[in-house]
């Protein structure tokens, strides 16, 4: 019996040690909840305000859908898989359009909050977001860097 | 002419070694049979199955056979087996190579349960013939994906098959001065059918470590065949200095009890692993090793002592193990598909996360991003991980190098992670096998 209780006590000292140093949890990264506002990063000009307004909206977004942004990220990849996604989602292409200017104008409020926009030039987005045509951007996807 | 004992021996063990390898020495090769054939995974691993199916099927016929006549039934499957190997060496198609490797697996049954009447012939008793038999079976099984990592990668995968055949007629040198005559029939005993029992349960669970450590270590974690072939040995190294020392350990059911248990905590640790890593597969594949040295050796002899006659109760314990792989390979096989989709999708999304996340400029986290959905498509088609390198691109930038980091983090995690519950299913199905020994140890002699 003392080698049955050697080879398990070894046993156990091994995977209470694996388990200890974050065995269970070695897995891919959790996308974070989109509902949840994400800090500004200091901006360091037009190109980092703009990504972080479009960054912002696909949370807007992905928050209505309950879906993540990076779900909707890879939607984004072609006019088809986003095609796709709005099938699966089970919403028109008016729902989504809808849910695309709500999403930016949520951005550029947050930027403007975070003091990265003047009340200006975010008026002056706001507008902008409202009136985008959102349909035509999205049959350029594939002309995008990396469209295939 | 009548070779010394020790060298006939040797022979016999040689050619039991090189058949019993053969269960598992084509795994670090499968991504180079999956290029070479371009065919499904699902359908890749029959290269897998069909040997150890056919060795599980034929094993007990074959046994029968060879009890009456081992020498010609030996002779005739050394020669049948040389022309297999060659046959899959040289195999214009993948389903050539499946067909080659079931003969193969028909004319290893027949070797190996040949071998262990010779052995007994040539050593003048039953127990320490079936030592030897235990002993050269064990090592080549646990050799064999080494052997065929070391192989793979210095001479092609074609390369393992071509090796075998002057391996494998070499043994026919211990039937020098032998006569075939007819040896007479001794009773036949039942077969122990706990012994058979655990053997196939501790089998089905070492698919884990034999195989499925394999695949993540060149598939997952990308190191090379020899380097991954270098890493495995860990395992039949420990296997030998265990069971070499495993006789101190007393009765016989205590040693196969703790055996099940190393490998059971070592398989559960490979499924909890907390980096990825060749490093972080040492302590386990020590626990693996040692285990299987004490077990499946002890669990042989259990199923082979004092029954009659000792071919046939081979054939059985020989059936019980390779039909535990073809369990092991059926069993695991969906849980690791279908973990290695969901990790493709999370991953897919992490990465995703990470090139929204850096600090490269917004436009080419686009193109990075696309070329993630790219890697994957083409990596999963070729049955590899995406190269980040080709993903990010070669820049001086410290924002790509983050990133680059980042992304190969995700992969590792991924990778390590698909293989997690397969390796957590082996360690119950190992723990399982402690039902039959314990139900047994009440049995003198176990």
């Amino acid at each position: 019996m003392r080698w049955i209780a050697s080879a398990t006590a070894a046993s156990a000292a091994l995977v209470i040690a694996y388990l200890a140093l974050g065995g269970a949890s070695y897995a891919p990264a959790q996308p974070a909840d989109p509902c949840v506002a994400r800090d500004w990063r200091d901006p360091g000009g037009f190109q980092e305000v703009a990504e972080q307004i479009v960054l912002s909206a696909l949370d807007g977004v992905a928050c209505e859908l309950h879906v993540s942004r990076e779900e909707i990220v890879l939607a984004l990849s072609s006019r088809e898989s986003f095609d796709r996604f709005a099938r699966e989602q089970g919403i028109s292409d008016d729902e989504l359009e809808e849910l695309a200017r709500s999403g930016l104008v949520r951005a550029v409020d947050e930027a403007e909050e975070a003091d990265a926009l003047n009340p200006t030039i975010a008026d002056l987005l706001r507008g902008l977001a409202r009136r985008i045509p959102i349909s035509e951007l999205l049959d350029l996807l594939d002309l995008l860097p990396g469209g295939r | 002419m009548t070779l010394p004992t020790r060298t006939r021996t040797a022979l016999l063990g040689l050619a039991v070694g090189v058949v019993l390898a053969d269960s598992s020495v084509v795994t670090i090769a499968l991504p180079k049979i999956l290029a070479q054939y371009d065919v499904e995974i699902e359908t890749l691993a029959w290269a897998l199955t069909s040997f150890n199916l056919a060795l599980a099927l034929s094993a007990l016929p074959a046994a029968l056979v060879s009890r009456r006549r081992p020498v010609p039934v030996f002779a005739v499957g050394v020669v049948v087996f040389a022309a297999a190997s060659f046959a899959c060496a040289v195999a214009p198609s993948f389903g050539v190579l499946v067909a080659a490797r079931s003969i193969q697996g028909v004319a290893g049954a027949a070797v190996v349960c040949a071998a262990l009447d010779l052995l007994a012939r040539t050593l003048g008793a039953d127990a320490p013939a079936a030592r030897v038999w235990a002993f050269a079976g064990i090592a080549g099984a646990a050799f064999g994906p080494a052997a065929g990592g070391i192989l793979t990668q210095l001479l092609g995968w074609e390369s393992i098959f071509v090796v075998q055949v002057p391996l494998i007629l070499v043994a026919l040198l211990a039937l020098a001065g032998t006569r075939a005559e007819a040896v007479p029939l001794r009773p036949l005993e039942r077969p122990h059918l706990a012994a058979n029992a655990a053997l196939m349960l501790v089998s089905g669970a070492l698919v884990a470590a034999l195989f499925l450590l394999v695949i993540l270590l060149i598939n997952g974690w990308r190191l090379e065949p020899l380097a991954a072939g270098a890493v495995v040995t860990l395992m039949p190294l420990a296997a030998i200095a265990a069971a070499r020392y495993a006789h101190a350990i007393a009765p016989r059911w205590v040693r196969a009890a703790s055996g099940v248990i190393l490998i059971s905590g070592g398989l559960a640790a490979l499924g909890w692993l907390p980096h990825a890593g060749a490093a972080w597969t040492v302590p386990p594949q020590l626990a693996i090793g040692a285990g299987l040295g004490l077990a499946l050796f002890a669990l042989t002899e259990r199923a082979l002592a004092g029954r009659s006659a000792q071919a046939v109760h081979g054939g059985w314990t020989i059936a019980a193990r390779h039909a535990g792989v073809v369990l092991g390979l059926l069993l695991l096989t969906p849980i690791f598909t279908a973990d290695l989709e969901r990790n493709e999708d999370e991953v897919l999304a992490a990465g995703t996360s990470a090139v929204l996340d850096s600090r490269i400029p917004p436009l080419d986290k686009i193109a990075v991003a696309r070329n993630v959905l790219v890697a994957v498509d083409d990596a999963k088609a070729e049955a590899r991980v995406p190269d980040i390198g080709e993903v990010v691109g070669e820049r001086d930038d410290p924002a790509y190098a983050d990133l680059a980091s980042a992304l190969q983090d995700q992969l590792d995690r991924a990778a390590t992670n698909a293989c997690s519950r397969s390796f957590l299913v082996a360690a119950l199905l190992g723990l399982a096998a402690l039902v039959p020994i314990l139900l047994e140890r009440r049995e003198v002699g176990l």
